[in-house]
């Protein structure tokens, strides 16, 4: 039935199989650090939307459809390329002679994840009845002081299922920053495919490697959730 | 039983059908469909790219295929390609030939057939005015150039220290050389000057006279389609003779066009 007879010496081995390697790494080390910031601003504009100040709860609005609303890609151009005509000179020449690819990479990636992970962790909030922190309130917590021991730890529960997927489109659309030059898992595979022409290997090789990560994501969550966020009822 | 029976028999019909355009015989199918459907750059003059005014794609590679689609007698379809999808369209089926910038290399010829060359040129460097005086400068530089191209191939090694920046196409790579973020473009030089050619600032920019390597450009065919290949080469061998070819390099790349260089070459049997 199938007529392709699949190469998979020529891939996984020698250079290949190190240049698909390193492509795993900087994957890894991308969505790493794009999930931090994300996480990051994710939690500071959901509290903002969530919080009394009307002007930073517009603001914050604003934050979310904008880069929730348009492409990633754009947005990754937008950081890489638009960047130079904002930036001043001095900062431009100094940007060149870093790895200013890798860096455009995670500001975008993370800025656009952050976007949906502040309307789930919101959504999470918006889950615990209101009740409980006018409770926290007259009982003599500030503001912020009831959300940090009352609401956030409640809302984190229900709101890891959705934060999870997050963090597989984060780890998956960080494939986009190879159109910048970044050396990532797909711009790799991209990579054996040209030299080795043995592209449905490269990227079956790919495919695998980011389901293995993804799996990898997803475990790590769920013994999180069971272990450390187990019922509080045995202690 | 029947039904059974017959339903078997279509489904095996659609594979036989499925398998004609990668095993069968393009020069047929071609003829058959009326219609010549070639993969070409759209954004890379003077090679390929669409014209302002009248939105068409145009260019060196265009002409010569609309020149094979006329000899054929058949409709000229023109699908945008990149270095990197090219080869895998061709094998699909989707496009049948390639004219879109392609260096013969022994690699690439086991994969597809090429024509004869049909246009010859060699790889220098697009940098910023008096930075470049030898190969020596290059080292340790970031050097942007396109995915699935040779030119990543032979600017890697010819610069082992140097780090080779793939963009998704030239332009990406040029715009990244204008803002300082590679020091230095590097493909084929007739590329390079077309790129040169339309750059706002190009006073600020010019071409090596560094050179890593010779750039045969031929027309890309599905492997082992020996009618189809005699026809294209026996059309480019006709077109050098009657001055055609000549005509077309002369109408993107004489004196007076944008990008002026010297014919090096003539198409001939290899």
């Amino acid at each position: 039935m199938l007529k392709y007879h699949f190469d998979w010496g020529t891939v996984l081995s020698g250079r290949y199989l190190d240049w698909l390697l390193s492509g795993v790494v900087v994957t890894l080390e991308i969505s790493a650090l794009s999930l931090a910031l994300a996480m990051f601003l994710g939690v500071l504009v959901a509290m903002l939307r969530l919080g009394p100040l009307g002007f930073l709860r517009r603001l914050a609005q604003a934050y979310l459809e904008f880069f929730r609303n348009t492409p990633l890609l754009v947005q990754i151009f937008f950081w890489y390329f638009g960047s130079y005509k904002i930036l001043p000179q001095a900062l431009n020449d100094w940007l060149a002679t870093t790895n200013f690819e890798f860096a455009a990479g995670v500001v975008a990636l993370g800025i656009y994840t952050s976007a949906f992970i502040a309307e789930d962790i919101r959504s999470g909030v918006r889950a615990i009845p209101k009740e409980q922190m006018e409770a926290a309130r007259s009982a003599g917590f500030g503001y912020l002081g009831a959300m940090r021991h009352v609401i956030l730890p409640q809302a984190v529960r229900i709101t890891i299922p959705p934060l999870v997927n997050q963090f597989l489109n984060l780890t998956k659309n960080s494939s986009l920053a190879m159109t910048i030059g970044v050396a990532e898992l797909t711009y790799q595979a991209r990579q054996v495919e040209s030299y080795s022409f043995k592209g449905l290997e490269a990227f079956s090789a790919a495919a695998l490697a980011y389901l293995l990560i993804s799996l990898f994501i997803a475990g790590a969550v769920n013994l999180y959730t069971r272990w450390v966020l187990r019922p509080a009822a045995g202690r | 039983m029947k039904k059974l029976t017959m339903m078997v028999a279509a489904l095996g019909l659609c594979f036989l059908c499925a398998q004609t355009p990668l095993a069968g015989d393009t020069l047929a199918t071609v003829k058959q469909k009326g219609v010549l459907v070639a993969g070409v750059k759209d954004s890379l003059p003077p090679f390929g790219y669409v014209d302002e005014k009248t939105r068409e794609i145009v260019g060196y590679d265009i002409d010569f295929v609309k020149a094979i689609a006329q000899r054929l007698g058949v409709r000229l379809d023109l699908k945008p390609v990149t270095s990197a999808s090219r080869m895998p369209q061709l094998s699909e089926g989707n496009i049948d030939i390639i004219a879109a910038t392609m260096t013969k290399t022994p690699e690439r010829a086991k994969q597809i057939d090429f024509s004869h060359t049909y246009f010859a040129t060699g790889q220098k460097f697009l940098v910023k005015k008096g930075t470049v005086k030898g190969l020596k400068d290059l080292e340790g530089k970031k050097i942007g150039t396109a995915k699935g191209s040779t030119s990543e191939q032979n600017a890697a090694q010819a610069l082992p220290t140097a780090t080779v920046l793939s963009f998704d196409d030239y332009p990406q790579a040029f715009l990244a050389l204008q803002q300082g973020k590679v020091f230095a473009v590097t493909t084929d030089e007739s590329i390079l000057a077309g790129m040169l050619a339309k750059a706002p600032n190009k006073a600020m920019f010019e071409i090596t006279e560094v050179r890593i390597s010779d750039e045969p450009y031929g027309l890309g065919l599905r492997k082992g389609d020996a009618a189809f290949l005699a026809v294209v080469n026996q059309a480019l061998l006709e077109m050098e003779r009657s001055g055609q070819a000549k005509a077309i390099f002369d109408k993107w790349f004489g004196p007076g066009s944008p990008t002026p260089m010297a014919r090096g070459f003539v198409i001939k049997p290899d």
